[in-house]
């Protein structure tokens, strides 16, 4: 069932999904083929800087990033794709930036040369998965792919942050009414749930510094996709995934709620569908169970 | 009642607004219908509802203009100015949106908010210039067009409220001084003629300040005016640790991803939280992070995941800190890029060359 025509793409995966969130790049390796996309994946690349090192030493961020988009000029593709809302953010930030002010690329292009990186002449675009799936022909695409289906499973989109806002720079849809997600839960065989926090904050960039406001912010998706009878939330985020898989054990702590939602990556919604196997897919690497679900899909 | 159509044309506009009595406590969603001129605002179709329906109807106004602040409100759960928001394509497309108060703020009638605790938080980061001096130097200060670039885009604001209404760290921390109340705190610390800056900057460092953010992006999304708050948040963090003031865990957090970056290239994750809260409140945190190790999602911190060619990451750091970017300017150097997005766009969707530079 592979597409016939491919796309190669730069591939940065970003950190978590090298790290703590190996399930996401696996299952990413294995789908995009599926979907026509050849990952071009890029070797000599560091991490974005989360949105930390552009509050830190935001000249540095714009370094990091200037090398991350000359190495993938470098491929030759025309499309750096991320995996991670805050990744797509910093580097489309960075890019604009770059492409926009020629004084500006001249400087950091003369410093990456300097030690030795190539320069960026400015001519990647950065698209997240999400985006490449959701547009043209990577939806007619999916819907042959998807050929297990959702057998009408209930799934809440949560969209996080920094792929809607702000939407000078991301801009792929309506902020306020994003539909990306829902499409491909439908075109899954999904049923997508609809719920207010879909399009808000999971509280993971202050989770470490300011956990008590984290949470209060964290426990808003779980708990309506919960209310409204999802089986589970499924997000384009490592980060979102982190905070949502992970910090839920803290929710029941605090609030003596234990909702047990599974948390999906995008990645591994699409697999399940597309039929993937649990050593691409990895869902005992989540930390809430993904067995009910599993369980559904199988009965 | 259709007199004015010699002059203009007139569109049908229907609204629904959240009506709020504060004597009875009720709440109610009202529907209301007008003939309004074809270049109606949401403002002036308030105006006629108003006038012509229902008198009690409340609402703040004034200049009309989009410069007093005073009309800030939700259309369809979005903060507007509601002078900005142009009626005709949302009635031409048989949309009948839906007006509330702003949030945030506690709503005092209809779709007027008590904006005490806005203005409490403004007074907070002591909005005027500290000069450093109490007698008038005797000859004029001049500030050159470089210096004030760094503060332009803070000083667009209006304080209409607009940027506060969605804040999602608002919504969990009523105390957070949020994003208004931030960006003009860095209005004066980016201020070349403000003495104040340690000062400011140790204020702004403490519970509820910078490292409160949630990094949502929803006041940039909201501003009216081009304000872009979260990046003036960005700008005081990153004067702040310029300055060294980094005492607080968000502080320790983004520089533990420089010294990610600069060491193996890619996060050093499991090292994070003590970095970040100090070894003796991670201890704490044991019992949680074994339950994650159980997943895989604790990675070993030895050996390091080390980016290849990570030396050039190195020798880049070491570079750009000599080259007088560091703190704010490091953001201010990017906006000359970042304002021409809606112009670049609007070119590109008319098929021409764009004027970027």
């Amino acid at each position: 069932m592979a597409a016939t025509e491919t796309r190669r793409v730069a591939y940065y995966k970003g950190c978590l999904a090298s790290l703590s969130a190996k399930e996401l790049d696996t299952s990413t390796q294995a789908l995009a083929p599926l979907l026509g996309i050849e990952l071009d994946e890029l070797e000599s690349v560091t991490c974005c800087g989360a949105g930390d090192i552009h509050e830190a030493e935001p000249d540095y961020y714009l370094h990091l990033n200037a090398r991350i988009l000359a190495y993938a000029e470098q491929t030759g593709a025309d499309t750096l794709m991320t995996i991670c809302n805050v990744c797509t953010l910093n580097l489309r930030q960075a890019n604009w930036q770059l492409k926009n002010d020629d004084n500006l690329r001249a400087r950091v292009s003369q410093n990456l040369e300097t030690v030795g990186a190539p320069p960026y002449e400015g001519t990647v675009e950065v698209k997240h998965l999400l985006w490449l799936i959701a547009e043209g022909d990577g939806y007619e695409q999916l819907k042959q792919v998807a050929h297990k289906g959702l057998k009408g499973l209930k799934v809440a989109p949560f969209y996080g942050c920094q792929i809607l806002r702000p939407s000078k720079i991301l801009g792929f849809e309506d902020p306020d009414r994003p539909w990306s997600l829902e499409a491909i839960i439908e075109a899954c065989g999904g049923e997508p749930i609809d719920y207010p926090a879909k399009i808000k904050c999971c509280g993971f960039p202050i989770i470490q510094a300011r956990e008590e406001t984290a949470l209060g912010e964290l426990i808003q998706p779980i708990e309506q996709a919960s209310e409204a009878g999802a089986d589970a939330i499924v997000t384009p985020c490592p980060l979102c995934h982190l905070s949502l898989d992970a910090w839920q054990s803290k929710l029941k702590k605090a609030t003596g709620k234990d909702f047990q939602m599974p948390i999906l990556h995008l990645s591994q919604l699409i697999g399940v569908a597309a039929g993937l196997e649990e050593s691409e897919l990895k869902f005992k690497r989540h930390v809430v169970s993904v067995e009910p679900l599993v369980e559904k899909l199988e009965a | 009642m259709r007199r004015a159509s010699a002059r203009f044309a007139l569109v049908d506009v229907a609204l629904k607004i959240w009506r709020y009595d504060p004597e009875s406590g009720e709440r109610e969603l009202r529907e209301y219908e007008v003939d309004a001129p074809e270049w109606a605002c949401l403002l002036d179709v308030l105006d006629l509802i108003k006038d012509k329906h229902d008198g009690s109807l409340a609402y703040r106004k004034s200049c009309r203009m989009m410069i007093c602040g005073s009309c800030g409100m939700r259309m369809d759960g979005r903060a507007v100015l509601a002078c900005k928001e142009r009626m005709k394509p949302i009635a031409d497309a048989g949309h009948v949106p839906v007006i509330s108060a702003m949030g945030n703020l506690p709503v005092l009638k209809d779709l007027v908010v008590d904006m005490a605790p806005f203005w409490n938080k403004i007074r907070a980061v002591k909005p005027w210039l500290d000069p450093g001096y109490d007698e008038v130097a005797e000859k004029e200060r001049i500030v050159s067009q470089q210096q004030v670039n760094v503060i332009n885009k803070e000083s667009l604001c209006i304080m209409c409220g607009c940027c506060v209404s969605e804040c999602n760290s608002m919504e969990s921390d009523p105390e957070f001084l949020g994003p208004a109340a931030l960006a003009k705190g860095f209005r004066f610390v980016g201020d070349v003629r403000d003495h104040g800056e340690v000062a400011r900057l140790n204020e702004l460092n403490q519970d509820h300040g910078i490292w409160d953010c949630t990094r949502c992006y929803f006041c940039n999304e909201r501003c009216p005016k081009g304000v872009d708050p979260r990046d003036a948040i960005a700008k005081l963090g990153a004067e702040s640790i310029k300055l060294n003031i980094d005492h607080d865990m968000g502080a320790k957090h983004a520089k533990w991803f420089v010294k990610s970056a600069e060491t193996t290239g890619w996060l050093r994750e499991t090292e994070l939280v003590p970095k970040t809260q100090g070894i003796v409140s991670s201890l704490k945190e044991i019992g949680f992070a074994l339950n994650l190790a159980k997943r895989g999602k604790v990675p070993p911190p030895f050996p390091p995941h080390v980016a290849k060619d990570v030396k050039e990451a190195r020798a880049l750091h070491d570079l750009v800190r000599t080259q007088g970017r560091e703190g704010a300017a490091g953001i201010v150097q990017g906006e000359h890029a970042l304002a021409q997005i809606e112009h670049v766009l609007e070119a590109d969707e008319r098929g021409g060359e764009h004027g970027g530079d």
